[in-house]
């Protein structure tokens, strides 16, 4: 199919460095395209939305500013430390986003699976639908991000 | 046939192009970018518009290079050829002027203007005038309705897409697939503007 | 025989034709010639049209800050243009204020340059350098920041005010295939200005924090320019108080030497924090400026010291120490540095004590 020239040079700008080191696709071949609509896919099939599950990420982080670093229960059995670095990072996406420098980590204390993300990471998923290539330092994976961060999460639909 | 006349014809064969001939949804050219580019309705309404402009002025031009070069020099069979050319030839040149003279323009349309050169719509559009004997003004209008039909039917698709893009799609059919099967469905609905004109 | 010859030659004469035009097309229409950019009514530069403002000034060896080199996303490399800019991008619109329109300021990655420009740039960027420089010492401060010391070399000095930051030239190495500047805070004392230090903490996958722990090495030649930066002190005689975290002590310890230097005798309570007491650093030189520096006081507060850390300091966040210090604080001026998150919890604690926003300083640099 015919790509943009947008989507050309969205994608040469999320494989480059020029927002974070070794780019926002790791070592994933597929195209942004293919790799958001297979993850879209990946989410529905888990019984979520990016808007559910946006929103939930951005719950836990505005839980975990207050404490500048410091892990906090959310509760008994999901624990949350945000800690945020000096500076602003751009979305990749041609777009005036500006978010600051902000990794969360979240913490299952019965499963001690956890799964990190930065506000950036938010709002890729949320506005774009983007958890980031395989291989990537920062790559959400859908599965393990709905197992964590849902308590309730009882299995794909 | 005198000016009154072809001008009414004209305006009917632009109203035919848009809705009862509608290039995209009846013969359907141009759906490389119909499928690739309406995910938005801006792009969507961005690149409808460059192409109604391109589609209107390479329609004209090639007319005219048809009737006054090839016919008198026996190259009829040249025409795919030349009317490639003409059209890469005009969108570099506009391509230029605008960036030159109306920045704003330029950031609206420019990036779009490359993607049209080879929209398969427009070498249609001009090769249809010729198949169908049009005279000047009819081209024209012909032109300028085919592109406004395009326009039209890729702002429906777009606006359709955006609706779709939370709705759940089997996994197979999700992207191009659910697009082709929406593009069929349009056409069947344009179906009915048959016999607007009869 | 001979009509394939001619059709084909007939074709190929139409379309060398049209390759004429375009050329020609090319030669007056997209051709721009060279342009004259007059910066602050005073200096002028000859460019070829064509290129957009920054590159042209960065080429010229001026420095506009921009963080996105040029692709109009980060709304950084701002500059008044008040002739011949052309009308505003809708690629601009987003990142200017109505004010900000209404005084002709632009993007300069955004301006195409087709004639002769007027533009205005702050004086301080016009004294914006590029210096070189050698990395003669990294120190480890805690486990996750570093102390770098730079010897410079062209030119070999510098002269900055305390509280400005540099931006330090992040250049390719595996995983990074662009070069990248990014913001440092000088921590060193300004009467010592063929030398500067920085402090650096590390960042999950920094582009620039990963290159300075994992490749730059002593004795490595390093890039950089600046001085830039609104953040210093003011001129007043309010009584301060300072709130900082991590890295951002660095500005702090340059204000000190200022302090130190011009005998300024301000009072001055200065709140350090940190997590556990692994993250503290620092401590025995903040003792010594409280030595040398009248009326200076230095507060580390760490939040939760681990179970076999000796800590006897205060204890929880720094916004949590600055409510038990209290007081009134209407009179005082803040002066903040650090994560964005211990900036806005600063600035509403010290709001909640009194404090005016106006009086409340801070760099909210890239």
């Amino acid at each position: 199919m015919e790509r943009m020239p947008q989507e050309k040079k969205l994608e040469y700008l999320l494989r480059s460095s020029k927002i974070v080191a070794a780019g926002f696709l790791g070592d994933d071949p597929r195209s942004p395209e293919q790799i958001i609509e297979t993850d879209l896919t990946a989410l529905m099939h888990l019984g979520y939305t990016v808007e559910q599950v946006a929103e939930r990420m951005q719950e836990l982080t505005v839980l975990a500013i207050p404490k500048l670093g410091n892990p906090v229960q959310a509760s008994g059995r999901l624990q949350i430390c945000s800690e945020d670095y000096k500076g602003e990072i751009i979305c990749p996406w041609p777009h005036p986003v500006r978010l600051a420098k902000r990794v969360t980590t979240a913490r299952r204390l019965d499963t001690a699976e956890s799964i990190r993300w930065s506000d950036l990471n938010i709002h890729m998923i949320a506005e774009h639908g983007f958890f980031e290539g395989i291989g990537s330092a920062f790559r959400v994976e859908p599965a393990v991000l709905v197992r964590v961060i849902f308590e309730d999460f009882a299995g794909p639909v | 046939m005198n000016i009154s006349s072809q001008l009414w014809l004209a305006a009917v064969t632009c109203f035919a192009a848009i809705f009862t001939n509608n290039i995209l949804l009846m013969y359907f050219l141009g759906l490389c970018p119909f499928t690739s580019v309406s995910r938005e309705v801006k792009t969507a309404f961005g690149l409808g518009v460059a192409v109604v402009f391109v589609m209107t002025c390479t329609a004209m031009l090639n007319w005219l290079a048809f009737r006054y070069i090839l016919a008198p020099l026996n190259l009829e069979f040249f025409r795919f050829i030349m009317f490639i050319i003409i059209i890469a030839a005009f969108v570099q040149f506009v391509e230029m002027v605008i960036d030159r003279y109306s920045p704003k323009l330029y950031h609206a349309l420019g990036i779009f203007l490359p993607l049209i050169t080879v929209n398969c719509a427009i070498l249609g559009a001009s090769l249809f005038m010729v198949i169908r004997d049009y005279t000047f003004i009819v081209t024209v209008g012909y032109g300028f309705g085919s592109g406004i039909g395009w326009l039209l039917a890729i702002l429906a698709m777009a606006g359709i897409r955006q609706r779709l893009a939370h709705a759940r799609i089997p996994r197979g059919l999700d992207g191009p697939g659910i697009t082709l099967i929406i593009a069929g469905l349009m056409a069947l609905a344009f179906i009915g503007f048959t016999g607007v004109l009869g | 025989m001979g009509s394939v010859a001619l059709a084909v030659m007939i074709v190929s004469s139409i379309a060398a034709g049209l390759a004429l035009v375009l050329v020609v097309a090319d030669r007056f229409i997209a051709n721009y010639g060279e342009c004259t950019i007059t910066i602050n009514d005073e200096r002028k530069l000859n460019v070829q049209g064509g290129k957009n403002v920054l590159s042209a000034l960065t080429e010229e060896k001026l420095f506009i800050p921009s963080a996105c080199g040029g692709r109009g996303t980060c709304g950084y490399c701002k500059v008044k243009a008040t002739e011949g800019a052309g009308p505003i991008l809708p690629t601009e619109t987003p990142f200017l204020t109505p004010e900000e329109i209404e005084k002709n300021v632009r993007l300069s990655c955004q301006i195409k340059i087709r004639n002769d420009l007027k533009i205005e740039i702050p004086e301080e960027l016009l004294a914006v350098r590029e210096f070189e420089g050698v990395c003669a010492e990294i120190t480890d401060l805690t486990y996750d920041t570093k102390l770098f010391h730079f010897e410079l070399q062209d030119p070999p000095t510098i002269d900055f005010v305390p509280g400005q930051y540099i931006q330090l030239l992040c250049p390719k190495y595996k995983g990074n295939r662009e070069e990248v500047y990014r913001a440092y805070s000088i921590a060193s004392d300004p009467a010592e200005n063929t030398t500067l230090d920085l402090v650096i903490r590390r960042a999950p996958n920094g582009i620039c924090t990963t290159w300075c722990f994992e490749y730059l090495k002593a004795g490595d030649a390093v890039r950089f320019n600046g001085p830039y930066g609104e953040f210093r002190l003011s001129e007043t005689d309010a009584p301060m108080v300072w709130v900082a975290g991590g890295s951002g002590m660095a500005p702090f310890v340059a204000l000190l030497h200022q302090m130190r230097n011009e005998n300024i005798a301000r009072s001055t309570t200065y709140f350090f924090g940190g997590n556990k007491a692994k993250d503290m650093f620092f401590i025995d030189l903040m003792r010594q400026f409280e030595k040398d520096v009248p009326n200076f006081r230095f507060v580390p507060v760490v939040v939760a010291p681990d179970a076999g850390e000796q800590w006897d300091g205060e204890r929880g966040l720094v916004t949590e120490a600055l409510e038990r210090e209290g007081g009134d604080l209407s009179g005082h001026e803040g002066y903040l540095c650090g994560s964005p998150g211990m900036i806005d919890a600063s600035i509403k604690g010290l709001k909640q004590l009194g404090m005016t926003e106006e009086r409340i300083f801070y760099d909210k640099f890239a």
